[in-house]
C-alpha cells in the first residue's frame, strides 16, 4: 500500500507536540536507564581491557628480559612447568607481546608505532594450585631472582579491587537499569495510549472508510520510536559529556601493572552507542505496538 | 451486492440480535430497515462492514464471504462501503474539506485525485461554498451532508446509513434523503436503517421490518407499518 511518508511525519510531530509533557517523561526515563546501562557497559569494557592478562585465574606473570637466551627462557619456562604448586603455564612470545600491546594502545596509534616486538618482554602466565596470598608470594620471590627474568608482576590488589567494582556495576547497575527499562516501556506504552484516546475519533473514521491497521499504527509507532531514540542520544549525549570524569575517577594505570591502562576504545564505544540507539528505539517501538494493537483488537 | 444465509449474531450468548435471517439485495437497490429500537437494525448494519462477525450463517457483500475475511482485508472491503451516521462522526478539529480528504488520504489515495474530487463531492452535496468551515459552524443538516460527502467521496459500490435523519427536522431530512436518492441512482446499493415513517411511505422503496431480530416483513415498495 501506498504510505505516504509526508502524513506519517505529520501526524507523529502533531502527537508528539500535543502530548508534550508525558513524552518528555518517557524520553527521560529512557535516558535515565540507558545512561546507567551505558556506565555499566563502559566499566566492564574498561575494567575488561585493563585486567585483560589478568582473566582466567592468572595470578602472577614471568616477564623475561627481550634479550635472553633461549637457554635461560626454556629453563624458567621447564622449572614453572615442573613445579608442583603451579598448576597452568602459558608462554607468550614477542609476536604475542607485540598484539596484545596492540590492543591495549589501539586508540594510541602512535605509541603501537614507537613499539616493536623485539624490545617487548616474552613472558610466562602463571595460574597457580592454589591463590593463598602466602603461596604466590614465595612463588614470585622464587621466579624473581632467575637468570633472564626481568620482572615477575603479581595481580594486585587494586585489581581485586577493580573486579569487585567491575561486578558490582555489572550487576547492580544493570538491574537497576533493567527496572527503569521496563518503567520506560510502561510510561511510553501509557503516552501512546493517550495519544490514541486524543485521536480515537479520528481512528475510529480511518477504520470506517478502509484506512489499513498498518497505516494506522506507523504514525504512533513512530512516536514511540523517536522517544526512544531521542532517550537513547540523550543518553549517549550524557555517557560523552560524562565519560571523561569517568576515566579519572578510576584507579590511573601506575596503580594497575605494566602496560595496563583504564581508557575505553573508541570501538567499544561505537558499540555501546549503537547498542544503546538500538535498545532505545527498540523498547520505544515495541511499547507503542502493543499499545496500538491492544486498541485496534480489542 | 448483499445476501445473508441464515444468518444469526448473538452477543455474550445471550442477547439475539438477529435470528436465521435470509435475504438478497441486488445492485443499485434503495432499502430501508425499519423496526423499533433494539430490533436489529443497528447488528444489521454492523454486520454488513464487518464491525460484528456473524454467529451463525454466512454474509456476502459486494462478491466477499464477509465473515471469512481476514482481518487484514477488512479495511479493502471497506473501501467499497460507505457509511453515514446519525451522529455524522466528523471530525471537529478539521474543516469539511479536510474531513473529506482525510477519508481518501488515510487510504493512500494520491494528493491530485484529492485535489480534484473533494471540491467536486461538495458541489454535489450542496457545499460547495462553505468548504473551509468547521463542522461546529454548520447546521445538523449541513454536517450531515458532509458526512454523506465523505462516505460517497470514493464512489463505493454500497452506502450504509445508520438512521442518518435521526437528529434533523423533517425539511431538512428531506433534503438528505433527496441527496441519498441522488447518490443510489448512480448505481449505489443503499441500505437505510430508519424510525422516519414518513420519509419510508412517501419514499416506497423496499422494507425489511425487523422485530427482537427476525425479519418479520420484506416488501418491495413498502411502507413503514
Amino acid at each position: 500500500m501506498a504510505m505516504n511518508l509526508d502524513y506519517a511525519v505529520r501526524e507523529t510531530w502533531t502527537n508528539l507536540r500535543r502530548n508534550v509533557v508525558i513524552s518528555i517523561a518517557s524520553v527521560l526515563c529512557v535516558t535515565v536507564s540507558l545512561s546507567l546501562v551505558g556506565v555499566a557497559l563502559m566499566a566492564r569494557q574498561g575494567v575488561e581491557r585493563a585486567t585483560q592478562r589478568w582473566q582466567d585465574g592468572v595470578e602472577f606473570i614471568v616477564f623475561v628480559a627481550p634479550d635472553a637466551s633461549e637457554e635461560q627462557i626454556d629453563s624458567v619456562g621447564a622449572s614453572l612447568e615442573s613445579n608442583p604448586l603451579v598448576e597452568r603455564v602459558t608462554f607468550f612470545d614477542q609476536e604475542q607481546a607485540y598484539q596484545e600491546f596492540s590492543e591495549m594502545f589501539a586508540d594510541s596509534p602512535d605509541m603501537v608505532e614507537t613499539v616493536t616486538p623485539d624490545i617487548l618482554p616474552p613472558s610466562f602466565r602463571v595460574v597457580p594450585t592454589s591463590t593463598d596470598l602466602a603461596s604466590v608470594e614465595e612463588l614470585v620471590q622464587q621466579y624473581e631472582s632467575q637468570p633472564g627474568v626481568i620482572q615477575v608482576a603479581r595481580s594486585t590488589e587494586a585489581i581485586v579491587a577493580i573486579k569487585d567494582v567491575s561486578d558490582f556495576l555489572t550487576g547492580w547497575a544493570l538491574g537497576v537499569a533493567l527496572v527503569l527499562l521496563v518503567v520506560a516501556v510502561l510510561i511510553i506504552l501509557t503516552t501512546i495510549q493517550l495519544a490514541i484516546f486524543t485521536r480515537r475519533r479520528e481512528i475510529e473514521v480511518m477504520r470506517l472508510v478502509g484506512a489499513s491497521k498498518a497505516f494506522i499504527r506507523v504514525p504512533f509507532m513512530a512516536e514511540g520510536l523517536v522517544q526512544g531514540l531521542v532517550g537513547a542520544l540523550l543518553a549517549i549525549a550524557a555517557l560523552r559529556i560524562f565519560q571523561p570524569v569517568f576515566e579519572n575517577s578510576l584507579p590511573s594505570s601506575d596503580q594497575l601493572v605494566l602496560f595496563s591502562e583504564f581508557t575505553f576504545s573508541g570501538v567499544d564505544m561505537l558499540w555501546t552507542y549503537l547498542l544503546l540507539g538500538g535498545v532505545g528505539a527498540g523498547i520505544g517501538t515495541a511499547a507503542a505496538a502493543i499499545a496500538v494493537t491492544w486498541f485496534l483488537d480489542a | 451486492m448483499i445476501r445473508l444465509e441464515s444468518v444469526s449474531k448473538v452477543y455474550k450468548g445471550e442477547v439475539t440480535a438477529l435470528r436465521d435471517a435470509s435475504l438478497n439485495i441486488d445492485k443499485g437497490e434503495f432499502v430501508f430497515l425499519v423496526g423499533a429500537s433494539g430490533s436489529g437494525k443497528s447488528t444489521f448494519i454492523r454486520l454488513l462492514n464487518r464491525e460484528e462477525t456473524p454467529t451463525t450463517g454466512k454474509i456476502w457483500v459486494a462478491g466477499k464471504d464477509v465473515g471469512g475475511l481476514s482481518s487484514s482485508k477488512v479495511p479493502f472491503l471497506r473501501r467499497n462501503i460507505g457509511c453515514v451516521f446519525q451522529d455524522f462522526k466528523l471530525l471537529p478539529s478539521k474543516t469539511v474539506a479536510e474531513n473529506v480528504a482525510f477519508s481518501l488520504e488515510v487510504i493512500g489515495r494520491p494528493r491530485n485525485v484529492i485535489r480534484s474530487q473533494v471540491p467536486a463531492i461538495l458541489e454535489l452535496v450542496g457545499l460547495g461554498d462553505k468548504a473551509d468551515r468547521f463542522p461546529n459552524e454548520l447546521s445538523g443538516g449541513e454536517q450531515q451532508r458532509v458526512s454523506v460527502a465523505r462516505a460517497f467521496v470514493n464512489r463505493p459500490l454500497i452506502l450504509l446509513a445508520d438512521e442518518p435523519t435521526g437528529n434533523l427536522d423533517p425539511a431538512t431530512s428531506v433534503g438528505i434523503m433527496r441527496l441519498l436518492e441522488r447518490i443510489n441512482k448512480t448505481g449505489t446499493t443503499v441500505v437505510m436503517a430508519t424510525h422516519d415513517r414518513s420519509i419510508v411511505d412517501t419514499m416506497r422503496r423496499r422494507v425489511i421490518e425487523l422485530e427482537h431480530g427476525d425479519i418479520i416483513r420484506d416488501q418491495s415498495r413498502g411502507v413503514y407499518n
